[in-house]
């Protein structure tokens, strides 16, 4: 019995399903780019704000929309353990001999690779467009936001997941998720630096862990500087430790099932 | 001798402070299909769950296969639930293919054997097409399927013809029974008293997480009246149902849902006594060779509270 082959087998499935379901798809990448169209132009232009580069917003909200479409993703992405769940689907899954890890691996995989996917789309799809400075270089500054969004997107599937294995129904997995992670969004310099902001909401900034990953995009595509907010390696180190962590947890919480799945 | 397949003994389980199974105690032997009847939360539920190791028991000793239930003896294991459990937006040939490769099957095997179950159950033709668009039977069919394709020693059904038409079950049971390389085991649990007469080699009534009464079919209408009186009677009075049981002489009377059943010995001097009591209430009368479904009626019914209307 290959623990892998069924993990692999469970992650085709789910990768199939969000293929196969074009309105998930265009609006995923859709959403982010109107974020960057209208709001970064908007900003850019009608308040010009001084503390960014030539005021430029757009290029600024970049790190923070990527981001963002990490969150939105793995939001989207655990729906698909409620379907099946309410299915029926995660019953059949469970009475297979694997154990319950084997199959929430499988799912959360596919979890990652879609948020990971569609926030790398984002990226590229925003690169011809707005003036990035890529002072690794390119290839080097590609590399280094790609891992900073498998990293993230593994923290977000170990979050969603822990979530969802006790949460009872998709809509309050959904509204905990939005209050969870929309002020960690807002709070994380997604929208705005926090190098300006007063020392108490700095805290914020500093304790929250989307702060390190936009840090860490920034860093490899719009900043001019290498020392950032926090520095590439405590980014990294603080998104590595925590997407271990948090994706253990995930997958350490299985569902309590039952023959009558309830 | 055949071994056992199961074995229970004062299995205990309870969801917070209710009691789900208070003592259990049965065995199923290697080849037979055992039918598990009883009411609503009579435990026939959590007892499979136990067995498919979704749960674990919190006393007594249970073992399957001579081992107690764990997650790689599912690979000797088919379930069907009683729901539908069916990705509606797949393919009857990706679920079957998903199915075995979470079973470990080699691609090749999956093929062969998805294309003969399909074929065997009335589903060649419809492999592409979405489970959204077959109906409750085919999808339960294919449940069934699922449940096949990796040839498992031990069946765990709960109610698999819900669904099917009459005309498909003999040809769906006769392919559940059905083992070229040696006996599979069934356990069913079911309310479908007149199929569990039907396919079951034994039989257990539970009630309150207990077995009742246990045996072969015949064991279990041994003790019985000889013919079996149902009577469509809407509301009959307590007195009326005093009198039947006296009249019945040691058989049993049990009234529900508007039938009110009735064992005897003589149907024919019965029933001319029967509409004397209640002229005017009696709407239809059957008479039958006592089944199953009275042996179930004299074992579990009686226990169950009396409804409004009448006592059972």
């Amino acid at each position: 019995m290959s623990a892998i082959g069924a993990a692999g087998a469970l992650f085709r499935r789910d990768i199939r399903a969000v293929a196969r379901s074009r309105s998930q798809l265009y609006s995923s990448m859709l959403t982010p780019l109107l974020f960057l169209v209208f709001l970064g132009n908007g900003v850019s232009e009608g308040l010009a704000p001084a503390n960014l580069r030539a005021g430029n917003f757009t290029a600024y909200l970049v790190a923070g929309v990527v981001v963002m479409t990490s969150v939105f993703s793995a939001t989207f992405s655990s729906a698909s353990y409620f379907t099946d769940r309410n299915s029926g689907v995660l019953r059949i899954l469970l009475s297979s001999p694997n154990s319950a890890r084997t199959v929430l691996f499988g799912k959360s995989l596919a979890g990652v690779c879609i948020g990971a996917v569609q926030a790398s789309a984002v990226l590229l799809m925003a690169s011809p467009f707005v003036e990035f400075e890529w002072q690794y270089g390119l290839l080097r500054g590609a590399a280094i936001a790609i891992c900073t969004i498998l990293l993230l997107n593994v923290m977000l599937a170990g979050v969603a997941q822990a979530l969802a294995s006790r949460v009872e129904t998709m809509q309050g997995f959904h509204l905990i998720m939005n209050l969870a992670l929309f002020p960690l969004l807002f709070f994380s310099g997604a929208f705005f630096p926090v190098e300006h902001l007063p020392f108490w909401l700095e805290i914020f900034a500093r304790v929250n862990p989307l702060s390190y990953a936009v840090d860490a995009l920034e860093l490899a595509a719009y900043a001019n500087g290498t020392a950032g907010f926090f520095g590439l390696a405590l980014d990294f180190a603080v998104l590595g430790a925590l997407a271990a962590a948090v994706y253990a947890l995930g997958l350490a919480r299985t569902p309590r099932l039952t023959w009558s799945g309830k | 001798m055949p071994t056992n397949v199961i074995a229970a003994n004062g299995v205990t389980f309870s969801y917070g402070e209710r009691r789900a199974l208070d003592g259990l105690t049965l065995v199923v032997p290697e080849g037979s299909t055992f039918g598990l009847l009883g009411p609503n939360g009579s435990g026939k539920s959590t007892f499979v769950s136990l067995l498919a190791a979704m749960e674990k028991p919190q006393g007594g000793a249970l073992s399957v296969f001579g081992e107690p239930p764990a997650a790689k003896l599912r690979a000797r294991v088919g379930t069907v639930f009683q729901e539908n459990a069916l990705d509606p937006l797949m393919s009857a040939n990706e679920i079957l293919r998903l199915a075995g490769r979470l079973f470990g099957l080699p691609a090749d095997f999956i093929r062969e054997r998805s294309t003969a179950l399909l074929r065997e159950l009335g589903l060649e033709g419809r492999e592409e097409e979405k489970i959204a668009r077959l109906s409750g039977g085919m999808r339960r069919r294919l449940e069934i399927c699922r449940a096949l394709l990796h040839n498992p020693d031990l069946l765990l059904l709960d109610e698999p013809t819900t669904g099917v038409d009459p005309d498909e079950r003999r040809a769906l049971w006769s392919t559940l029974l059905e083992r070229k390389d040696g006996a599979r085991t069934i356990l069913l649990a079911t309310n479908d008293l007149k199929e569990a007469d039907d396919v079951c080699d034994y039989v257990a009534f539970l009630q309150g997480g207990r077995v009742v009464a246990i045996g072969t079919p015949a064991e279990l209408k041994k003790g019985l009246k000889r013919e079996s009186v149902r009577v469509s009677w809407a509301s009959p009075s307590d007195a009326h149902l005093e009198t039947l049981a006296n009249w019945a002489d040691g058989g049993e009377v049990a009234a529900l849902d508007g039938t009110v059943h009735i064992t005897v010995d003589d149907a024919s001097s019965f029933v001319p006594r029967l509409f004397a009591l209640a002229p005017g209430e009696i709407r239809s009368i059957s008479i039958e060779t006592a089944s199953l479904e009275d042996a179930y009626f004299q074992h579990v019914s009686r226990r169950l509270p009396v409804p409004a209307g009448g006592p059972t």
